[in-house]
C-alpha cells in the first residue's frame, strides 16, 4: 500500500518541478530594416472590444505581409480597438478608440514619437489642416450630447480646443478652408453633416440628409455622402439614400434613394466613378449620370467573404477587408476596377482599413 | 531557488511518506453492499468540497474551484467577471444549482464566479459531465451545487472568520446558528472587498478601477414537524459592486452592479417506503453597468424566477427505488435592451434505481420537457455501477441533456432570434474508481457531442446575431486522487486532478478558444499537532484566443502555486490563525489575453469558534 503511494508521489513530484511555463514561442514574422516601412501599405487591425489585440499590418510592393509592425518596433500592445489612421508629413497617427489614445509614430519607422491622452475619448476619425489635426470624438458613452472634434496643435501634440457638435461624428473631408463631418450616429443614429470653419474652429453649420451618413467624397465643387439608413434591426428601419452636396450654396442638389431594405456602406471616388458596397457586391455610381446602378459590378462571392470590413481605391486597384468572424485573422483582397481577383494576404485581427505609404 | 525549494518539498514529503488531512473527499465510491437507495446518481462521480477547504481558499468560487477541480476558468483579472469551462463546453454550459434551484443568469445563461461568495455555503459539490435530467437547463458541463446543511441538537454556536491582505483586500465573515432536537436556525453575514490595485509584473501598469466589494447574508431554518416531517428555509442575499479594471491605462472607467436574492421553501417527507420533497422558490436577479462611473447613465437587466418542484422517491423493494419528478418554472425577465417578457417551463421526470445485486446496480431516467416556447427535448440518463472488489468500482453513464436559449439569445432588441433551438448534447463515460484504504484514484474517460451550439455570429453586415450554429465534438479523459498517510504525529496528505480535453468545433476542425489541453492542479498537505500547511499548485495548458487557432494569438501556458499556514489554538482547537502567500513564485499569468493576474501577495486570517 505504501510503495503504491510513493510510486505516485514520485509521478507528482516530477509534475510540481515541471512547473516552468513554456518560452514565449517566436513566430515566424519577417522584420524590415528600420525605415523600410515605405513603398508598401499598412492595414489597421482593429481587435477586438477590450481585448487590446489591436495591430498594424504592413504589405509591401513585393506582396510580403509583416504582421504586428507597432509592438515589433515598440515592443508594447497597439491598444484596445484600433479605429483609424491618418498621415501627416512624416508621422502616422493611430487612433486607438477604446483606448483613448493616438498613437504618433514615424511613418517609415514605426517608432513611437508620443502618445497623445488628454482631451481624447472615443476617438473615431483623423484629417489635418495646416498644422493642426481634427479628430472627431464620441465622448462618454452615456452621454450624447458630448460629442466633439478635438482640434490638435500639432507642435507639441496638445488638443487645443474642443468643437461641440452633434451626436455620432465619424468621417471628415476637407475643401476650402472647411471640414465636413458626418454625423453617423456613435451611440445613436445621425442625420446631419457638420461644416466646420478652420479658419475659426467654429460650427459653420449643418447640413441635413438621411439616416447614418457613412461615406464622403469631395469631387470638383461638390460632396457626396452616402447614407446607409437605419437598418432592419433596429426596429425603425430607413431608406438609404446618396446625396450630391453644392459646396457652394450647401444645399443638397440631387438625393439618389435605395430600395428599401438596401443598406450600402463606404464611399469611395476613383476615374470620376463613385463606388460603394452592399454586403458582398461593389456597386458603381457615373458622376457624369448620377443615378444607381440597376446591377452590381463585381460581387466578392467567390472569396466567401464573411464580414466585408474594409473598402478602398488605390491606383485602380480595389482593396476589400474580410473580419471573418471577428475572432480569427482577416484578410484582404484586392481585385481590378473590373472586379478580377488580382491577390490575398492573411493580416490580423478584425481589418478595417488601408493606408498607403509611398 | 524556487525549484530547489520546489525539490526540497518534494524530497520531504516523499520521504516521510503520503498522508491526511480532509481536503478534498472524492465521493461516489460508496460500497455498494450497504446502500440504501437514495434519490441521487450512483452511476457519475461527483467531489465534495467541504467547510475546511472552503476556509482555505478565497472567498470567490473562481479560486476555489480552480485550484481544487478540473475545472477551468477565465477570468478578466482577479475579482472580475470569471466563467467557468467544464470538459471543455462554453460558460453558459455549467449549470450552478442553489439548494437544488438553479441560479444561472436567464439573460446571459452564465454564473460569474466571482459573484459566488463562497463563505455563505457549508458545502460544495462539483459534479463533471451532463446531468440535464437532474439539473435542467445548462447542465451539460457539468453542475455545481452550493449547499447549506441543516444542524439539529448542537445548541448556540458563533464563528467569526476575518482576512486581511494584499491590496487592502479583507473578508469579514460572520456565522451564527442555534439548534435544538428539531428545531434549526442559521444566519451568516459576509462582506468581502478589496483595492485590487495589484502591479502588473514587469511593466510599470497598475490595475486601475479593479476594487470591488460583495455583502452575502445567508439564512437558514429548519423545523421537525414529526419524526417524518421537516420543513426547511434558506435565503441568500447578493449585493455586489465591481468597478471594472482598465484593459489600458486611459480607458474609461466603468462599473458594475450585481443584486440576487434567493429564497426556497422545503417540505420533506420521509415515511416509510416514501421519502419526497416538495420545494418552492423565488429568486431574483439584477445587474446594473455603467460604461462612465462618473455618470448616472446604466444599462440593466432583471429577471424574476418562480420555482416550484416535486420529487417523490418510492422504494419498492429494498433493492428498487422509483423516483418520479415535476417541475414547473416561470421566468419574467426585462432589461434596457430586453422588452419585458415571461416564460413557462416544465418538466416530468421518471426514473428507476435497482440494485441487482452485491456488486452491480442500474439506473435509468427519463425527462420530458414542457413549454411554449420552443421545441421540448426529451432527456435521458443511463448507468450502471459495478463494484468488482473493495478498491476497484466500475461507472459506465449516458445522457442526453440540453440548454434553453437565453433572455438575451431569444429577446435582445432587433437582433434577438425567438426561433431558437436549444443546444443539446449527448454524452458517455467511463470512470473507474481505486480505493485503498484513504487513498482514492479516478480515472474517468468521456465522450460528448454537442449540437445546436447557440452563439452569437456576425451576418453578412456585420451584426452579431444569435444562431443554433456548429456542432461541436468533445472528448477527454480526467484524473483525480487522495492520497494521505499518518507517521506517527505527522499527517500528510495529497490531492491532485489532471484533465485532458479536446473540444474540437466540427465545421473548423479547431478546438474551441479558451479551452485548454491540459489542466492540472495538485495539493499537498501536512499536519502536526496544532500546525498545518499546505502548498497548492496550479498548471493551466495554453490556450488559443482566435477561432482559427493562429499560433501568434495564444495566451501561454502558466503555473501558480500557494503556500498557506495554520496554527490552531485553544482546548478544542476552536481558534485558527494563518497566513497564505499567494502566487508564491510571482509568476505573471493572465487566463484571459491582456488581463493580468496578481504577482505574490499575502493574506491573514484568523477563524474564531465559539
Amino acid at each position: 500500500m505504501k510503495k503504491n503511494s510513493n510510486v505516485w508521489l514520485l509521478l507528482l513530484i516530477a509534475v510540481f518541478l515541471s512547473s516552468c511555463s513554456k518560452d514565449d514561442e517566436t513566430i515566424e514574422n519577417p522584420t524590415l530594416p528600420e525605415g523600410e516601412y515605405t513603398n508598401g501599405f499598412f492595414v489597421l487591425n482593429e481587435g477586438g472590444f477590450t481585448y487590446s489585440n489591436a495591430s498594424l499590418s504592413f504589405i509591401s510592393e513585393e506582396g510580403t505581409v509583416y504582421n504586428a509592425v507597432f509592438s515589433a518596433e515598440n515592443n508594447r500592445n497597439l491598444g484596445d480597438v484600433a479605429q483609424s489612421m491618418g498621415f501627416h508629413e512624416d508621422l502616422a497617427y493611430i487612433l486607438i478608440n477604446n483606448s483613448n489614445t493616438i498613437e504618433v509614430v514615424n511613418r517609415y519607422t514605426m517608432e513611437s514619437v508620443t502618445t497623445l491622452e488628454e482631451g481624447i475619448l472615443n476617438p473615431r476619425y483623423i484629417i489635418f489642416d495646416d498644422n493642426f489635426a481634427y479628430v472627431t470624438n464620441w465622448g462618454d458613452p452615456a452621454d450624447i450630447t458630448d460629442d466633439y472634434i478635438a482640434v490638435i496643435n500639432l507642435e507639441n501634440y496638445e488638443v487645443v480646443q474642443k468643437i461641440e457638435v452633434a451626436e455620432g461624428p465619424e468621417k471628415l473631408v476637407k475643401k476650402n478652408g472647411k471640414i465636413y463631418v458626418a454625423h453617423k450616429g456613435g451611440w445613436g443614429y445621425g442625420n446631419t453633416i457638420s461644416v466646420i470653419n478652420t479658419a475659426t474652429n467654429s460650427l459653420q453649420t449643418s447640413i441635413e440628409v438621411n439616416d447614418v451618413p457613412d461615406g464622403l467624397v469631395v469631387k470638383g465643387d461638390f460632396l457626396y455622402v452616402l447614407c446607409s439608413g437605419k437598418a432592419n434591426w433596429t426596429g425603425e428601419e430607413t431608406n438609404a439614400s446618396l446625396f450630391k452636396i453644392n459646396l457652394a450654396s450647401q444645399m443638397v442638389e440631387e438625393e439618389l434613394q435605395f430600395p428599401v431594405g438596401t443598406h450600402p456602406g463606404f464611399l469611395e471616388e476613383n476615374n470620376n466613378t463613385l463606388h460603394y458596397v452592399v454586403e458582398r457586391d461593389v456597386f458603381e455610381v457615373d458622376l457624369a449620370t448620377f443615378s444607381l446602378p440597376t446591377s452590381a459590378l463585381f460581387s466578392t462571392q467567390a472569396q466567401d467573404i464573411s464580414v466585408l470590413y474594409g473598402f478602398t481605391i488605390h491606383n485602380d486597384v480595389i482593396y476589400i477587408a474580410d473580419a471573418e468572424d471577428y475572432s480569427s485573422n482577416g484578410e484582404i483582397f484586392t481585385y481590378s476596377l473590373d472586379g478580377e481577383l488580382i491577390n490575398n494576404y492573411s493580416v490580423q485581427l478584425v481589418p478595417n482599413g488601408f493606408y498607403f505609404n509611398n | 531557488m524556487k525549484y530547489f525549494i520546489l525539490t526540497l518539498l518534494g524530497i520531504l514529503c516523499f520521504l516521510q511518506g503520503a498522508a491526511q488531512n480532509d481536503t478534498i473527499n472524492v465521493l461516489g465510491e460508496v460500497l455498494l453492499q450497504d446502500i440504501r437507495l437514495k434519490d441521487s446518481s450512483y452511476t457519475r462521480n461527483y467531489t465534495v468540497l467541504n467547510d475546511s477547504v472552503l476556509k482555505r481558499n478565497q472567498a470567490s468560487l473562481t479560486n476555489l474551484l480552480n485550484f481544487n477541480s478540473n475545472v477551468y476558468f477565465k477570468e478578466n483579472g482577479a475579482g472580475m467577471v470569471s466563467s467557468p469551462s467544464f470538459r471543455g463546453t462554453t460558460a453558459s454550459q455549467t449549470a450552478v444549482l442553489w439548494n437544488g434551484i438553479n441560479i444561472n443568469s436567464q439573460t446571459t445563461g452564465q454564473t460569474d464566479f466571482n459573484t459566488i461568495n463562497t463563505r455563505g455555503f457549508d458545502q460544495i459539490v462539483v459534479k463533471p459531465g451532463g446531468s440535464g435530467v437532474e439539473d435542467g437547463s445548462n447542465a451539460i458541463g457539468g453542475s455545481i451545487y452550493l449547499e447549506n446543511i441543516l444542524e439539529y441538537h448542537k445548541g448556540f454556536r458563533n464563528s467569526v472568520f476575518l482576512n486581511y491582505g494584499s491590496f487592502n483586500t479583507y473578508g469579514v465573515n460572520y456565522k451564527t446558528a442555534y439548534s435544538e432536537k428539531n428545531t434549526s436556525f442559521s444566519l451568516g453575514y459576509s462582506r468581502n472587498g478589496s483595492d485590487n490595485d495589484y502591479p502588473y509584473l514587469g511593466t510599470e501598469r497598475k490595475n486601475k478601477n479593479g476594487n470591488y466589494h460583495n455583502t452575502n447574508i445567508a439564512l437558514s431554518g429548519g423545523i421537525k414537524l414529526s419524526r417524518f416531517d421537516e420543513i426547511r428555509l434558506f435565503s441568500n442575499i447578493y449585493d455586489g459592486k465591481r468597478n471594472f479594471s482598465l484593459p489600458t491605462p486611459n480607458a474609461l472607467a466603468t462599473k458594475y452592479y450585481d443584486f440576487n436574492t434567493r429564497s426556497l421553501l422545503e417540505w420533506g417527507r420521509n415515511y416509510k417506503r416514501i421519502s419526497s420533497s416538495a420545494k418552492l422558490a423565488y429568486i431574483t436577479e439584477d445587474y446594473e453597468y455603467y460604461p462612465n462611473v462618473n455618470n448616472d447613465f446604466f444599462t440593466y437587466g432583471n429577471v424574476e424566477s418562480l420555482f416550484v418542484k416535486y420529487n417523490l422517491n418510492y422504494r419498492l423493494t429494498k433493492k428498487i427505488a422509483l423516483q418520479g419528478k415535476l417541475n414547473y418554472t416561470r421566468n419574467d425577465g426585462e432589461g434596457s435592451d430586453i422588452s419585458q417578457e415571461i416564460r413557462n417551463l416544465g418538466s416530468v421526470i421518471l426514473g428507476i434505481k435497482h440494485q441487482i445485486s452485491d456488486k452491480v446496480l442500474y439506473e435509468v431516467s427519463l425527462r420530458q420537457e414542457l413549454n411554449e416556447d420552443y421545441e421540448n427535448p426529451f432527456l435521458y440518463s443511463a448507468g450502471i455501477g459495478t463494484q468488482f472488489t473493495d478498491f476497484y468500482h466500475l461507472k459506465i453513464n449516458t445522457s442526453k441533456s440540453f440548454r434553453i436559449p437565453t433572455y438575451n439569445d431569444l429577446y435582445w432588441q432587433g437582433v434577438g432570434n425567438t426561433e431558437l433551438s436549444p443546444e443539446l448534447s449527448y454524452q458517455g463515460e467511463i470512470s473507474n474508481l481505486f480505493k485503498f484504504w484513504k487513498n482514492t484514484f479516478q480515472f474517468t474517460v468521456y465522450y460528448n457531442s454537442v449540437e445546436n451550439l447557440l452563439s452569437w455570429v456576425p451576418d453578412v453586415s456585420g451584426v452579431w446575431r444569435p444562431q443554433n450554429t456548429e456542432r461541436v465534438e468533445i472528448y477527454g479523459l480526467e484524473t483525480m486522487f487522495h492520497f494521505q498517510e499518518e507517521i506517527g504525529a505527522h499527517k500528510f496528505a495529497l490531492d491532485g486532478t489532471y484533465a485532458y480535453t479536446v473540444s474540437e468545433n466540427q465545421a473548423t476542425q479547431n478546438q474551441l478558444i479558451y479551452v485548454p489541453y491540459h489542466k492540472l492542479t495538485a495539493s499537498l498537505s501536512y499536519a502536526i499537532k496544532n500546525f498545518s500547511a499546505y502548498y497548492q499548485y496550479l498548471n493551466n495548458g495554453e490556450v488559443y484566443t482566435t477561432t482559427d487557432n493562429a499560433p501568434e494569438h495564444i495566451l501561454d501556458n502558466y503555473m501558480v502555486a500557494n503556500l498557506g499556514m495554520e496554527y490552531a489554538l485553544g482546548k478544542n482547537k476552536n481558534y485558527e490563525v494563518g497566513v497564505q502567500l499567494l502566487n508564491l513564485w510571482g509568476a505573471s499569468y493572465a487566463s484571459v489575453l491582456n488581463r493580468p493576474m496578481p504577482g505574490r501577495n499575502f493574506n491573514a486570517y484568523l477563524n474564531l469558534n465559539f
